[in-house]
């Protein structure tokens, strides 16, 4: 690998002028919407309100009204726990067992590491819509299965990645110097090579949250995800379809939020690589 | 005696083929004394001196045997070997830099070394991390155990390294190229350091390097190194006064550079060291040697006494005769 071609892509790709601080901004709105959604949101984003039904943006409904006559911002705000909330959780816990998973085959010898990459390279080669169909088909659909299934693809990549850092820190001569010392294996890892591989880590995660955000509202999208009427990002989208003709405002507002969400997270996940390479 | 090391050999597998980087290397080092080897890169010095700390690479295989205290450290349990590396046998390497983890306070690191072998608990440790500081006279060992290893310079870091190697009290010091990354007055400040702490601690250093002004330093013997096999051991005075093999004779008059005249031509060593694979038969000095004869391409010079030296070289410099004869 060469690290030289590496910083310069990174570095290529570090957010200018105020995309930043915009990324950081929509974060935190975001944080308030799954912190606060009773504070945020005008209306009850379930209650079927017929008479209010399709209406546009105005300003007691500022996104406008679904079929249900359901303020569309208010579903939003309350929908960043699922999608947003999913979308973390995924990443965290693909985190959490990748870096344990890609350390330990890091750090073991030959023969357990290679059997430990190849099971990795198994859980790659497979496709995540497969198999999400077919964790809905056994354990039925809802967000829970689109968690495990993305979780069951997601965390060989951070395997991949902390094997790969191991392997070039544990030859690093300070990790070699508190071996000298008579430090074991264990607290070699932990305080010698995971406190580097945790920065690589961080980077990843930030991205990785705006990927996965996008995955989850794309199975909810096609039915695998989230039921009615759970207020979830993807499946709003999968309802208005019937209705973008006439209210393009139920299809636009939360596609909008996919896309902001995603972006500032890439943009605040590129300015982090940004600042390790530098 | 502290450390024997008898008949030892190191190599390792390459494309089938077996590569002999330390060649039946036989020697004694006693309690107190400063013994150093010495080498070119190449020589195999740092392997020997890593395989007595039982850190040898884990590619390599070896034979032989090496006694630490009169227990054997070759084929000894990868655990047994860790208790004893930093309350037995301290380490110092070449980069402080590299060898400091950047991402923890110096003095933390220090600390490890006692809490790594359950020698003291987390704050105790704190308090010793500092008065090791203080003992290799670091001027403010509060500011300094608290700082990271980028914000300290060059010399400090080399002080704070000898501290963590220190911390728990070996009894045996290796010192790989210690002084190799600093400057020259560091250098001298360093091997100062070194000596008084062998006196205080009651260490006994190995130290490990190519720099024969180290050497004239703080030597009380010598191992010369050459191709994986010892050319020559003695007195640190005998050797340096009056060198009898051929190879640290040149290695004496090229180290005397500062002395040269300007209009001379410096004394280099004709030639480069062997690289592991290709080492000549017969004496592997041979192609370098001013004093070759016929039968040093063929037949493997052995050790012998030669007055208060062992060497191995079957035409060696007669007392009569000193350095001139290495400048060919």
């Amino acid at each position: 690998m060469s690290v030289s071609s590496q910083t310069a892509r990174r570095a290529l790709k570090r957010p200018k002028g105020l995309l930043l601080p915009l990324a950081l901004l929509v974060v935190a709105i975001l944080a308030a919407f799954v912190l606060l959604p009773g504070l945020i949101a005008p209306h009850d984003p379930i209650a079927l309100a017929m008479a209010d039904r399709l209406k546009p943006p105005s300003l007691t409904h500022i996104f406008g009204t679904d079929e249900g006559g359901r303020d569309v911002f208010s579903r939003i705000v309350y929908g960043t726990r699922y999608s947003l909330g999913v979308a973390i959780v995924i990443v965290f816990a693909s985190a959490l067992f990748g870096v344990v998973y890609g350390a330990v085959s890091g750090m073991a010898s030959r023969g357990i590491d290679n059997l430990m990459m190849r099971i990795v390279d198994l859980f790659f080669g497979f496709p995540a819509l497969v198999l999400a169909l077919a964790v809905a088909a056994s354990i039925g659909r809802g967000l829970d299965s689109v968690a495990l299934s993305l979780a069951i693809i997601w965390w060989p990549g951070y395997a991949r990645l902390v094997r790969g850092e191991v392997l070039r820190l544990r030859e690093r001569p300070h990790v070699e110097a508190a071996r000298a010392l008579g430090v074991s294996e264990i607290t070699i890892l932990r305080r010698h090579i995971i406190s580097f591989v945790i920065q690589e880590v961080n980077v990843r995660v930030t991205t990785d949250i705006g990927y996965a955000l996008v995955a989850v509202t794309a199975l909810s999208f096609l039915g695998l995800g989230a039921n009615s009427p759970t207020p979830e990002w993807g499946l709003l989208i999968r309802d208005s379809r019937s209705y973008f003709g006439s209210a393009w405002w139920y299809l636009v507002f939360p596609g909008t939020m996919i896309m902001l969400t995603a972006t500032a997270f890439s943009l605040i996940g590129d300015a982090l690589a940004a600042r390790r390479a530098a | 005696m502290i450390l024997s090391v008898r008949d030892f050999s190191i190599g390792f597998q390459r494309e089938g083929e077996s590569l002999v980087a330390v060649d039946g290397v036989s020697f004694d080092v006693e309690e107190g004394e400063t013994f150093v080897i010495i080498g070119e890169s190449g020589s195999g010095k740092s392997l020997t001196g890593m395989s007595v700390a039982g850190l040898q690479p884990p590619t390599a295989f070896v034979s032989g045997s090496i006694r630490f205290k009169d227990r054997e450290m070759l084929r000894r349990p990868d655990a047994e070997l860790r208790k004893m590396r930093g309350p037995e046998i301290g380490l110092i390497y070449q980069d402080p830099l590299s060898s400091l983890n950047p991402v923890w306070p110096v003095g933390d690191q220090i600390a490890e070394t006692l809490t790594a072998h359950g020698l003291a608990d987390r704050a105790e440790a704190r308090k010793r991390a500092i008065e090791m500081l203080e003992r290799v006279r670091i001027p403010d060992p509060h500011r300094v155990a608290a700082a990271y290893p980028h914000e300290i310079s060059g010399g400090m870091r080399q002080r704070a390294m000898i501290a963590m190697a220190l911390a728990a009290g070996p009894s045996l010091l290796i010192a790989d190229e210690p002084t190799t990354a600093l400057d020259v007055t560091i250098k001298a400040q360093m091997l100062e350091l070194l000596a008084e702490l062998k006196r205080e601690m009651a260490l006994t250093i190995v130290l490990i390097t190519h720099d024969m002004g180290v050497v004239a330093e703080v030597a009380d013997r010598i191992l010369v190194l050459y191709a994986g096999r010892i050319a020559e051991i003695g007195p640190a005075d005998a050797i340096m006064l009056q060198p009898s093999h051929p190879y640290t004779a040149a290695l004496m008059t090229s180290a005397m550079i500062s002395q040269t005249p300007a209009k001379q031509d410096l004394n280099a060593i004709v030639g480069g060291a062997p690289g592991l694979g290709s080492f000549p038969a017969g004496c592997r000095f041979h192609p370098r040697c001013p004093r070759a004869q016929h039968d040093c391409l063929s037949v493997e010079p052995p050790r012998r006494k030669f007055g208060t030296v062992e060497l191995a070289c079957h035409y060696p410099i007669e007392a009569a005769m000193p350095l001139e004869i290495a400048r060919g």
